[in-house]
């Protein structure tokens, strides 16, 4: 079967897959946070690209192109936006305050149960 | 809600409003003088109100309150000790600001303690129960010392399985049940049907086995009734005990009768009677003999109990009321009397002493004594066959072992100087002992079911004086033994724990270590996905 | 055209509106003070705090009146274009509740900021009515969400307020512990998104109501359910996916752990209970259900421990909130209904919500204690705080009546909640599940036994406080407290509130 019988749609939806799936990989097995920040965006790209395959075969009301995806995935990239911002600000905080940028070393300090 | 009605809710509410009026400073000032009123409307409700008396609260608080005959005995004889006791400790405790902490914990231990006796359905019977049993908490540790926090920290523990247990049996015992919160009558009633009975009977015997001190369940009692003030002693022995006693009159079905955990019962009992008296022998300190003569004394109540479920005697169940109020009356005077002993020197110890004695051989048996009342009155239940002897035996132990006491108060006592207890304790102390003479006398001819005449025949003298005179001989013997005084710790057994402890460590350890892993990053990672991946697995295969 | 649009599947009731109200007035207040600037944000707070009480006690008043859910559909656009908000009895009760625990936590908030006038106006008591709002305009809008996607942005919203709430101190170990929790919150939301994206895909709506009469064929629903439930996990921090927790919660602020611990978390299993109830067919609800009970029991088993070994008090609440929703997981085999009876007809779902309401109260209760404890000594070694009773009654006697709460001892509204459960354990054949909610409560009541210990001790040197706590400071712990035991008075038995608005509603049959 060829790339071109796969279909626009589908082909997106495996890209998307594909994305997500690398995402997943960065954000699970890295422990520098900036990456797993990027890895976050990454995942997330994939997942609007699904959506988009989605709004693409227009399963939704039946139209040609289905117009709600599009208007999630827009708000969704808004949120992904903030949480990136967010996550940044935080790590450009912990960065500034002790000089890290991973989070593996802060479980060494964190409040330990007596034993 | 008629007059008797609301003395029955008073007998639970005034020691409640009590305890919440010393928020105010002004009350709390003087929160030790309410301890010896506060059970005053439970004693009026007991002599006074008929049997059969019913209050129903409304919604939203669903609480029954009902009197039987049974309840109505142990109500009385544990009000009228609370009272005295808090007679007592009015006077004993001084005014210090922590007697006022003591005071609240008192009175919360008092309504829950004889809310027991009066409350008739099954949520407000765990409610009271559980009262009775976390507020004593706060009489055991009242001394803060070392020993009374260990102490502290065995009954609690071991008061928190009782109310697992006892949560678990309930739920099963209304789970059948149309009512969410059924009466407990109501549901015993159904309770030799069901297909849970086994569970359910050996869920209550633990329970409330673990309240009462039965053997292996006794190891908190022994350490947490002497850590307390002198007065919380006497009622934590005399009455909270008593707890177990009424809820295993109340919950186990006497009507028709559990033949495999009668048997149960009257083994446990055995055991108890005898394992009460070989450790106490053995002890060094008044209050811990004390201690552990009511573990016996909780056997003998668990054997008539026992008789009774095997027998299917709902009568059985007066006797062990009548049993219990004179264990009640008793227990309570001899623990008062430790504190009154321990104050009392010179030409007036003598007298004390002899009183005392009087107290301690009547839980032998001694004739004319409450004790010989109840164990004549219970005689018919027991039969005569084999087991008859076997407590007539125990008998003969709670003689030992009371001589034990005497022997040992006299000797703390000997070097005390010239003096004698305040008037404020020892009329109490005289209360509780007229009353514990009086009370079985006056209730003996309904509960026998024959005049007191017949306690005067040869034959019935000749069954109480054998066991005395083998628990004289026994004493002999053992008062020559050395090394016996001492040889077991407070607690016994509880030693073992330190043997579970190691294990429980390691288990402990593993866990944190379990967590410290899981709540690395990568792991968290993995597990949400594997957790996404079982769901899905899950999911598909209802579809 | 579709069908949809010639029956619609919401009608807009008078009262709607409100619920549009109880989502934006918070809005509104957050934008005041953004606009105003520091010196009113206490004003506008305390304010929005009494109005915001206000509207919830009208949606309440308005639902009994009528007996039938609160229904708002935006703009007049019906599903799957527009959005709809709908309050059904279930979700009226997690509105009151979060007002109750929100309000309280204000109180305490603002006499806090009153002990150190010098910094009232700074940045941290600034953000910090800035975020609570925004949480609580979050919250309003999932426990009324009707839209899969709609309730993604209100989740991810909560997320974005609750994440600073835990750093509002600045220090180095909060930054990481805030980060830890955005991080793993964040692949939450993603797995949800997924599985938003997948739902689409098959049924071109994400409307929870038309979604429940869909029918699905093939494996997508299943793993788009799967996803959505697993990142909502993640966020709910059940056993083993609780590792951002403990830091977060015991590391803020006592008003900000008040907040995360009571209701921020109750946010994600409310939809969870709506996935797994309304949405996922009932034949893979059951076996969906029964794995989830598993994590729910190895949670109150588990971090029950972890509670008991804990040397800090925040940190042992905070594990012990971990342990508690255990329970809320529990419910779902117990309730699973039958063919005349819906799962919210059952003593189990009733037990579930009871659980869910005095968990966050008793909990809330807990952490503002532990906070004026803090206030007090400067630290919250449990150890060191022997004979803190003595100095601050009122917290001892707020932790401890919490305590009766989450150790289900009567009377208290966590006692009638595993009463309840654990009836529903045993009629239904669950003796592992009852087992575990016994030993959940022996363990519950240990650790909070530990510290209660430590309240009533009495030290050779009795324990002075650093400074003084005004008695305001320690009310609103000893009046949520309360609430928790006042919730025991509910009848022991499937609670009609609760029904109101639910599909085949019992209330409708019932005379």
């Amino acid at each position: 079967m060829s790339v071109a019988a796969l279909g626009p749609a589908t082909l997106f939806g495996l890209c998307g897959a594909a994305l997500a799936g690398i995402g997943l990989f960065v954000v699970i097995t890295h422990s520098g946070l900036l990456r797993r920040i990027v890895g976050f965006n990454i995942l997330g790209a994939g997942i609007f690209l699904v959506f988009g395959a989605v709004a693409r075969r227009g399963a939704g009301a039946g139209f040609g192109g289905d117009p709600v995806p599009q208007a999630l995935v827009i708000t969704g990239i808004v949120v992904a936006f903030s949480a990136t911002a967010l996550a940044v600000a935080l790590l450009q905080r912990l960065f500034d305050l002790t000089g890290r940028e991973t989070l593996e070393a802060a479980q060494e300090h964190s409040p330990r149960s007596e034993a | 809600m008629n007059a008797a009605g609301l003395l029955l809710a008073a007998a639970i509410l005034v020691p409640l409003i009590m305890a919440a009026a010393c928020m105010s400073p002004g009350i709390r000032r003087h929160a030790p003088l309410l301890l010896a009123f506060a059970p005053i409307p439970a004693l009026i409700a007991a002599l006074f109100s008929p049997e059969g008396s019913f209050v129903l609260f409304p919604a939203p608080f669903r609480m029954t309150l009902l009197l039987d005959r049974p309840g109505a005995i142990l109500l009385g004889g544990a009000a009228l000790l609370w009272s005295a006791a808090g007679a007592f400790a009015a006077a004993y405790m001084g005014r210090k600001p922590a007697t006022i902490r003591f005071a609240i914990w008192w009175l919360l231990t008092l309504a829950g303690s004889l809310g027991v006796f009066v409350v008739g359905d099954v949520v407000s019977f765990y409610l009271v129960y559980t009262l009775a049993s976390l507020a004593a908490y706060g009489l055991i540790v009242h001394e803060q010392t070392a020993s009374a926090h260990r102490a502290g920290v065995v009954y609690v523990v071991l008061a928190l399985f009782s109310e697992a247990f006892l949560l678990l049996a309930f739920v099963m015992l209304a789970a059948s049940h149309p009512d969410a919160n059924p009466l407990i009558r109501d549901v015993v009633a159904t309770l030799p049907a069901s297909l849970l009975r086994n569970g359910i009977a050996a869920l209550l015997i633990l329970g409330f086995g673990l309240k009462m001190g039965l053997v292996p369940l006794h190891i908190w009692l022994p350490l947490a009734h002497p850590a307390a003030p002198m007065p919380a002693s006497s009622v934590l022995s005399g009455v909270v005990v008593k707890a177990g006693v009424i809820g295993l009159i109340r919950f186990l079905p006497f009507e028709a009768g559990l033949p495999i955990w009668g048997s149960v019962l009257i083994a446990v009992g055995v055991v108890t009677a005898y394992y009460g008296v070989a450790i106490g022998v053995t002890q060094t300190r008044a209050k811990t003999i004390l201690a552990y003569s009511t573990v016996s004394q909780m056997g003998l109540l668990a054997v008539l109990l026992g008789v009774g479920l095997d027998n299917a005697d709902p009568a059985g169940t007066m006797f062990v009321a009548y049993y219990a109020v004179h264990h009640t009356l008793v227990k309570g005077a001899l623990f008062l009397a430790v504190g009154i002993l321990a104050a009392t020197g010179g030409a007036r110890l003598r007298p004390a002493l002899l009183l005392t004695a009087i107290l301690a051989l009547s839980l032998g048996g001694m004739p004319l004594t409450s004790g010989a009342l109840a164990k004549l009155a219970t005689k018919p239940l027991l039969g005569y066959g084999i087991l008859g002897d076997v407590m007539s035996l125990a008998g003969a132990g709670s003689t030992l072992l009371m001589l034990h006491f005497i022997v040992t108060v006299a000797r703390d006592a000997r070097q005390n100087p010239d003096m004698s207890a305040p008037p404020g304790q020892v009329l109490p102390w005289l209360v509780v002992a007229a009353a514990s003479l009086i009370i079985p006398w006056s209730l003996y001819p309904a509960i026998a079911g024959e005049s007191v005449q017949g306690l005067f025949q040869v034959e019935a003298l000749w069954k109480l004086l054998w066991p005395m005179a083998v628990g004289w001989l026994a004493m002999l013997i053992v008062s020559r033994l050395p090394g016996l005084r001492g040889a077991v710790p407070e607690g016994d057994i509880v030693v073992l724990a330190k043997a579970g402890g190691a294990a429980l460590d390691r288990l402990l350890l593993g866990v944190q270590q379990a967590d410290a892993a899981l709540r690395r990053w990568p792991v968290a990672g993995l597990g949400l996905l594997i957790i996404a991946a079982l769901l899905a697995g899950t999911l598909m295969l209802g579809a | 055209m579709s069908p949809l649009a010639t029956e619609p599947a919401h009608v807009a009731t008078p009262g709607g509106v409100l619920l549009v109200l109880a989502v934006m007035l918070p809005v509104v207040a957050v934008l005041l003070m953004l606009a105003l600037g520091p010196r009113w944000t206490r004003r506008i707070a305390l304010a929005t705090l009494a109005i915001g009480l206000l509207v919830t006690i009208a949606i309440l008043a308005e639902l009994l009146r009528t007996g039938e859910a609160l229904t708002y559909v935006v703009g007049g656009w019906q599903p799957p274009l527009g959005i709809a908000l709908r309050a059904d009895g279930t979700s009226v009760a997690m509105l009151a509740m979060t007002a109750l625990v929100i309000a309280a936590t204000g109180c305490f908030g603002y006499a806090q900021q009153q002990l150190d006038p010098a910094t009232s106006h700074g940045r941290a008591p600034t953000s910090f009515w800035i975020l609570l709002m925004a949480v609580w305009s979050a919250l309003n809008a999932i426990f009324v969400g009707e839209d899969l996607f709609n309730l993604y942005v209100a989740l991810e919203l909560l997320t974005f307020a609750a994440v600073p709430l835990v750093c509002l101190d600045g220090r180095a170990e909060t930054m990481a512990a805030a980060l830890r929790y955005l991080m793993f919150a964040l692949l939450g939301s993603l797995l949800y998104l997924l599985g938003t994206a997948l739902i689409y895909g098959s049924f071109g709506t994400l409307d929870i109501s038309l979604l429940s009469q869909a029918s699905a064929e093939g494996p997508v629903f299943p793993v788009a359910l799967a996803l959505m439930i697993a990142g909502l996990l993640a966020k709910a921090a059940l056993f083993p996916l609780h590792l951002w927790l403990p830091p977060a919660h015991a590391g803020a602020p006592a008003s900000a752990s008040a907040v995360l611990s009571a209701l921020v978390i109750k946010a994600p299993f409310f939809l969870i209970l709506r996935l797994v109830l309304d949405v996922a067919p009932p034949q893979s609800a059951a076996f969906a259900g029964q794995f989830l009970a598993v994590l729910g029991a190895a949670s109150i088993l588990f971090c029950s421990v972890m509670a008991l070994r804990q040397a800090r008090l925040k940190l042992m609440i905070a594990y012990s909130t971990v342990a508690q929703i255990g329970y809320l997981f529990i419910v779902f085999p117990l309730a699973s209904g039958s063919e005349t009876l819906p799962p919210w007809g059952t003593i189990a779902w009733t037990g579930g919500a009871l659980q869910l309401i005095s968990h966050a109260l008793a909990k809330a209760a807990m952490f503002l204690a532990a906070g004026a404890i803090a206030e007090a000594y400067g630290h919250d070694r449990i150890s060191d705080l022997g004979g803190f009773g003595r100095a601050l009654p009122i917290s001892a006697a707020a932790f401890g009546l919490a305590g009766l709460s989450l150790m289900g001892i009567p009377p208290s509204g966590g006692f009638v909640a595993k009463c309840l459960l654990l009836t529903a354990a045993v009629i239904g054949g669950h003796p592992w599940l009852a087992a575990t909610i016994l030993a959940g409560g022996l363990l519950a009541g240990s650790y909070v036994f530990r510290v209660v210990d430590r309240a009533l001790a009495t030290p050779a040197i009795p324990l002075a406080p650093r400074k003084p706590i005004p008695r305001r400071l320690e009310l609103a712990a000893l009046v949520l407290a309360v609430a928790a035991v006042l919730l025991g008075l509910v009848p022991l038995q499937p609670f009609a509130f609760l029904q109101i608005g639910r599909p085949d509603s019992l209330t409708a049959v019932a005379p």
